[in-house]
């Protein structure tokens, strides 16, 4: 909306100003022109209350043309050729004024005058449309500070916010305890490997709390990150779990966004292999496609099963980091078929 | 150490072995407590539970195919249990409106004993309708009910609600039709009624709920003498209150 149509303080100001030009004109009017002061009153003040809203349309040159990012010249051949414009069109419409006033009350302002006055009303049309566009920009340009402060402010609370989930999200209460109990039960059995179980997941936590930090992280780290998750969850589940890589090379030096395969990964075991009593493989392929990095996650699943709460939490909040961090550019797909789950993560990679 | 004056047989149920491994190290000092089973999935925790009928079973909650409460609810006549879990909210609200005692994984020997003994000791199951009160409590945590479990001998059938035609009450038992087959399930209309899905399930009868889907045309003979046509050509009879869910719905 317009900026200045958007509420009625703000257009009775814009208005009020315009009563300065309006007695400016009636003044030169009076003298130049030798018409009566209340003719030149009567004919200047809505003549400018009329230019005031065609005045308006100044808004939409500068939208068009904004300051920054545009060829200067082109900008001021266009402003100054809807100056032009409208100017004309505002003489016209004078001309039709006049008109009526002499046709409403003979002998107030004798239109012939007025057409004397073309080159006057022509300079003033023009000057105040080039006034008129230089308010708007003005208007414009503290818009826009506003409002890439209010974005600014946005995306920090948005960052904050995706920053405490994940760290909520990356330390899931059901995993832990569930390695706890693992190592519990190892103790006494195989003392070294109830050691060796601590170890990697005191290592697993570590890590993830580091790289939750992080903006960005290689995709080699958020890796090494996700086997040492599986490597725990194999000892939860024992030879349920198989784990397959195929990471192509140059994928690694990729730059990604921390944990965004942490809970892709923890889906496929919560959701896939753990609802399965002869469990399977657990699939992580990345690629190069052009200029994007492919993820795919693939894992098998109970066709019968029923969803569980919480699934599509983790992949709402991937898909919500990925359009902060991407905008359009990075997408998650899920597809099931069968007893086929299958997510593919695409991310554009900047060299 | 003995815990009574008679043997009691056992059965641990849990998708983990480790987590199976460390109930067995606990029970190794008590000689009069036999573990008969140890199951890794809810499909063979029913059918063992319902052959060896055991004294006493160690339920997981989070497991393959069925969950805790799944294998439960399939069981006509309910075992003592002691519930296992690592971490389930909704379990433990269940057990805690039911004030039914349950182990939060990982648990201590300490723990471990007091559960056992309260669980074996006489009358220590609670009061007599604990374990259906669980069941329906679970139900109402986790609405609408998306499947119908139902046991044929040791087989389970899993009847995803979409797939039920009707359900028709026989005596204590309901009779769930689907896809031309009938399966026979000891529950009560009412209950059944409640946990399925309002939007889809209709009580047109005391003794029928069935699947709006399903529903062909609505045919009256009388001012309170009607019917209704399911797809499949089968005819049931409509009460006044059933009509006026009907036409609610549609």
């Amino acid at each position: 909306m317009h900026p200045i149509l958007r509420d009625r303080r703000t257009l009775a100001l814009y208005l009020l100003a315009w009563l300065a030009p309006g007695l400016m004109l009636a003044a030169l009017l009076a003298t130049t022109a030798k018409a009566s002061w209340t003719g030149a009153v009567c004919f200047s003040l809505p003549a400018m209350v009329v230019y005031a809203f065609m005045s308006l349309s100044a808004w939409y040159v500068c939208r068009a043309f904004p300051l920054q990012g545009t060829n200067l010249a082109k900008t001021l051949s266009s402003l100054f050729f809807a100056a032009l414009l409208s100017s004309a069109l505002w003489f016209l419409a004078c001309f039709a004024w006049a008109s009526g006033l002499e046709w409403m009350e003979p002998g107030l302002a004798p239109r012939e005058r007025y057409q004397d006055s073309l080159p006057l009303l022509a300079s003033f049309g023009v000057g105040l449309f080039l006034i008129a566009a230089a308010v708007h920009y003005l208007i414009e340009s503290l818009e826009s500070g506003r409002r890439t402060e209010r974005n600014a402010l946005e995306l920090r609370v948005l960052a904050r916010d995706a920053e405490l989930r994940a760290l909520r999200a990356q330390i899931d209460p059901h995993f832990l305890f569930n390695s706890l109990n693992s190592i519990s039960a190892l103790t006494s059995t195989d003392s070294a490997a109830a050691r060796t179980m601590t170890l990697m997941l005191a290592d697993f936590l570590r890590l993830s709390m580091n790289y939750g930090a992080l903006d960005v992280i290689r995709l080699e780290q958020e890796i090494g990150l996700v086997l040492r998750f599986l490597d725990i969850e194999k000892v939860r589940f024992g030879n349920r779990l198989t784990v397959k890589t195929e990471i192509a090379e140059g994928t690694l030096s990729a730059q990604v966004p921390p944990l965004l395969l942490q809970p892709l990964v923890e889906n496929a075991v919560n959701h896939g292999i753990a609802g399965l009593p002869e469990g399977g493989l657990l699939l992580l392929r990345t690629e190069m496609h052009g200029a994007s990095l492919r993820i795919t996650i693939r894992n098998p699943v109970d066709p019968q099963r029923i969803n569980p709460r919480g699934t599509g939490k983790g992949l709402h909040i991937v898909r919500q980091r990925l359009e902060r961090m991407y905008g359009s550019g990075g997408s998650l797909d899920i597809q099931e078929t069968g007893g086929d789950f299958v997510a593919l993560l695409t991310l554009p990679i900047h060299s | 150490m003995r815990l009574g004056n008679s043997n009691m047989r056992a059965i641990i149920v849990d998708d983990e072995d480790l987590a199976r491994g460390i109930v067995r190290e606990f029970l190794a000092p008590y000689p009069d407590v036999e573990v008969v089973a140890e199951c890794s999935n809810g499909f063979d925790a029913v059918k063992a539970i319902a052959e060896l009928k055991p004294d006493l079973v160690f339920l997981d909650i989070q497991m393959p195919k069925l969950n805790g409460f799944e294998v439960l609810d399939l069981l006509d006549v309910k075992p003592r249990v002691i519930f296992v879990t690592a971490y389930d909210s909704y379990a433990i609200k269940a057990f805690e409106v039911n004030a039914i005692d349950y182990l939060l994984k990982p648990f201590s020997r300490d723990r471990f004993e007091k559960a056992l003994l309260r669980g074996t000791a006489p009358g220590g199951d609670g009061p007599p309708d604990a374990i259906s009160n669980l069941i329906r409590t679970t139900r109402s945590l986790n609405p609408p009910l998306e499947r119908i479990l139902v046991r044929d001998g040791s087989r389970v059938h899993v009847i995803p609600a979409p797939m039920v035609d009707y359900i028709e009450a026989q005596d204590d038992y309901v009779s769930i039709h689907s896809g031309g087959k009938k399966y026979l399930k000891l529950e009560r209309l009412a209950e059944l009624e409640t946990a399925l899905d309002a939007k889809r399930f209709v009580r047109i009868h005391r003794s029928h709920i069935i699947n709006i889907e399903r529903l062909v045309r609505l045919e009256t003979y009388a001012k309170e003498s009607r019917i209704v046509v399911l797809n499949d050509g089968t005819k049931l009879p409509v009460s006044r209150s059933g009509y006026e869910k009907l036409k609610e719905l549609l």
